[in-house]
């Protein structure tokens, strides 16, 4: 008996050193609210000479964030270690998100539209403010849809960096060829300028959408928008199965009976060899098919629909800063973030990427010059809006919502009955996944 | 007197008895020890924190997190896509595990022969199972491409259009089966054919001067001697397939259409789209007790039906 209780005091012992030991290294779960950092006096505080930078380089600019470092460094002094942080920006953020915690969290990340806001959540971001009007940047400069697309509860919580809005292609050959002498304005002219690509046969597919893995439900908000629906009013899901979102992707159904097809993988690679004839894509990936395409490369804004004019979606990524940073480092993060998108430096960029310039005064007649479809993407930013909390905010709506798309528009099924279902599942993502941590 | 030598001399041999030991010890631990420690540090410290993560609500980087018990758990056997999980990776195993071990089969009884270029055969058949994953499926994922791929002109010379392997699910499952199947058939066909050398010549010579065919040599002969090795590979092959394929299965469907098998499932799960890591570690321990479970009946059943000798 005595032996007995030796053992299980042993076991007792061990059991509770190995729960210990293994809650010491995961989150805290006390339920304690964390405290909130002091208000940091940014007067008193010298800007650090070091810090990392992680970037996945969009639109393979590493030779571009290389010089505009190396112009950095000689202007201020602080030293900037980029390092990669992966080859997409769902990887960079995988990477900032397990780095917390670590001590290896870098002081600047780039984060995407659709992956600042876990970040957010999880209280890794700096609320970006302060720190910049103690840097003196000017943020009244920076394109306003693209700035306030970092604002949540009146902080922002980045710049805007390396952006991009989606664009309506054209193969022009392709449309003389059928004798269509302007480019769609609305959906319905779409429908009918690819009717007549169809009969002139000039390619496979007159127009193409994207598969689910290439964010079907990014530039798809224009179609639903244009229709009046949306995919969610702030935290209610109800508008994605609206009469009005319906509607739109029943246009969209249909179109896949008759003049459209689903790509299977980028659908830029299917125009820029001219199997499609139109699609729907990324200003950033206009270089791409400029250098591709052995056909005269068209652009348009994107069409209107029945109740609104070629809204918009804005996307792409921004600069953030680790709220894990100590207040120097935060500082000169600050002012490197403001230096990477000032005026000359965001033309710089895009001159060289094809990303959106940031700023409002940047001089891109160079590149209108050589390149005069980047002005069409340009001037499109005056229809930029937004995009839904749904597919942005909500961790996980993005692949709902592109699986459902990919289904209505692959197989024969009703658009009210998926749209219904999609709903259900973004409400029940919300409810365990956010609601608790939003009220 | 003679009790008191007797004493000393008991515990002179206990002293040697603790000596020696504490020597073992000693021994045992300068050797072992640093394994043990690799091990307790790199598997079990892992494996005790993820079961302890299962019973979090936590999102991924979170420095907070609230215990919920088995909650994740309940929610993995009891909602839809759990439940499709399921049905995935069934399928995902039988065609893999039944497809690399068959095509396996048949080819080493081809290699078995004595055929001109039998090593060089041999070789080109093994490769692709060191070859890496992604490499693999990249190269695959060429060949599948409906519009440019080489398989669509292949099938469009007979006139055939290409299946929607990237736009259908139940395609891309069929698909990634393939590819998985395709690199590792040559491990089961080596290991097969080092099964078939081991057969003793003499019980198929027997067998052919008793008149018996070649398929009645094979149904009687060879597959009742080969079934240690049908044994083996089914038992690695089911491991195999539920854990290995993740490389492929990423690469081809990177957000999981149709093909999201249980490993797929743990990454989408916590790294993908949902950044839900307690979830993510249910399910991981969920799978850790099924690979455990799997392997445990099948030593203590199958075992059993396997002819030695």
């Amino acid at each position: 008996m005595k032996k007995l209780n030796s053992r299980t005091t042993t076991g007792v012992a061990a059991l509770s050193i190995a729960v210990l030991a293994l809650s010491a290294c995961g989150p805290d779960t006390s339920g304690d609210e964390q405290e909130a950092g002091e208000g940091v006096d940014w007067a008193e505080v010298e800007p650090a000479e070091e810090i990392v930078f992680w970037s996945n380089h969009p639109g393979g600019s590493v030779d571009q964030e290389e010089e505009l470092i190396a112009a950095f460094e000689e202007e201020s002094g602080i030293s900037v270690t980029l390092e990669n942080s992966g080859a997409t920006y769902e990887e960079t953020s995988q990477g900032f998100q397990t780095s917390q915690g670590t001590g290896a969290t870098p002081d600047v990340v780039v984060l995407s539209d659709a992956t600042w806001f876990p970040n957010y959540l999880n209280d890794s971001l700096l609320a970006v403010d302060e720190v910049l009007e103690a840097a003196e940047v000017d943020t009244d400069g920076y394109v306003e849809a693209l700035y306030e697309d970092y604002v949540y509860e009146d902080s922002h919580y980045g710049v805007p960096y390396a952006r991009s809005t989606p664009l309506f292609y054209y193969n022009a050959d392709h449309y003389e060829e059928a004798g269509i002498e302007s480019a769609p304005e609305t959906w319905e002219e779409v429908a009918e300028v690819s009717q007549q690509l169809v009969e002139a046969e000039t390619a496979n597919s007159a127009f193409s959408f994207p598969p689910q893995e290439e964010y079907p439900a990014w530039w798809m908000q224009n179609l639903i928008w244009g229709y009046g629906g949306s995919w969610s009013d702030e935290w209610d899901f109800a508008p994605v199965s609206s009469d009005e979102t319906v509607e739109a992707l029943e246009f969209a159904q249909d179109a896949t009976d008759d003049w459209a097809s689903v790509s299977s993988g980028d659908p830029a690679d299917d125009f820029g060899s001219g199997a499609t004839s139109q699609i729907v894509q990324s200003t950033g990936s206009l270089g791409g098919i400029l250098d591709t395409a052995d056909f005269e490369v068209g652009v348009a804004f994107l069409p209107g629909g029945p109740e609104a004019e070629g809204e918009t979606p804005t996307g792409g990524a921004g600069l953030m800063i680790s709220a894990n940073s100590e207040p120097e480092e935060q500082l000169a993060a600050a002012m490197f973030i403001g230096f990477m998108t000032n005026t000359e430096n965001t033309a710089f960029f895009s001159e060289n990427t094809g990303y959106m310039p940031v700023q409002q005064d940047a001089d891109m007649s160079a590149v209108y010059e050589e390149t005069p479809q980047f002005q069409v993407a340009v001037e499109q930013l005056e229809r930029a809006r937004s995009q839904d909390n749904a597919r942005v905010f909500l961790p996980g709506g993005d692949l709902e919502l592109s699986q459902t798309l990919q289904s209505i528009l692959t197989n024969d099924v009703d658009v009210a009955e998926e749209m219904e279902s999609v709903q259900s599942s973004l409400e029940d993502l919300y409810e365990r996944d956010l609601a608790s941590e939003l009220e | 007197m003679s009790s008191a030598v007797q004493t000393e001399q008991e515990r002179t041999r206990a002293r040697a008895h603790r000596r020696r030991q504490s020597k073992n010890w000693s021994l045992f631990l300068l050797f072992a020890g640093p394994n043990i420690l690799l091990i307790l540090a790199f598997i079990y410290y892992p494996l005790f924190s993820n079961m302890y993560y299962s019973t979090l609500d936590w999102r991924l980087g979170s420095s907070s997190a609230t215990q919920i018990g088995l909650e994740n758990y309940v929610a993995f056997f009891t909602s839809d896509s759990g439940l499709e999980v399921w049905r995935v990776t069934g399928i995902f195993t039988a065609g893999a595990v039944l497809g690399s071990m068959i095509l396996g089969l048949l080819i080493a009884l081809v290699l078995n022969k004595k055929i001109p270029g039998k090593t060089a055969a041999r070789t080109a058949v093994f490769s692709p199972y060191v070859l890496s994953g992604v490499g693999v499926a990249m190269v695959w994922n060429f060949i599948f491409d409906p519009t440019r791929g080489g398989l669509s002109h292949i099938l469009g010379f007979f006139g055939v259009s290409s299946p929607e392997w990237y736009l259908n699910e139940d395609w891309s499952l069929f698909m990634v089966i393939i590819v998985y199947v395709w690199k590792n058939l040559g491990y089961c066909a080596v290991v097969f054919l080092a099964g078939l050398q081991s057969i003793p010549k003499d019980l198929i010579e027997a067998a052919t001067i008793d008149r018996a065919g070649p398929i009645r040599r094979f149904v009687s002969v060879t597959l009742p001697l080969l079934t240690p090795t049908v044994f083996f590979l089914l038992v690695t092959n089911i491991l195999f397939s539920m854990t290995n394929a993740f490389d492929i299965l990423r690469t081809m469907t990177p957000t999981g259409h149709g093909t999201n098998t249980i490993i797929f499932e743990i990454y989408l799960q916590s790294f993908g789209a949902y950044q839900r890591a307690g979830y993510s570690a249910a399910i991981a321990v969920v799978l850790f007790f099924t690979l455990f479970f799997i392997t445990a009946v099948q030593l203590r059943f199958v075992e059993r039906k396997v002819h030695y000798s």
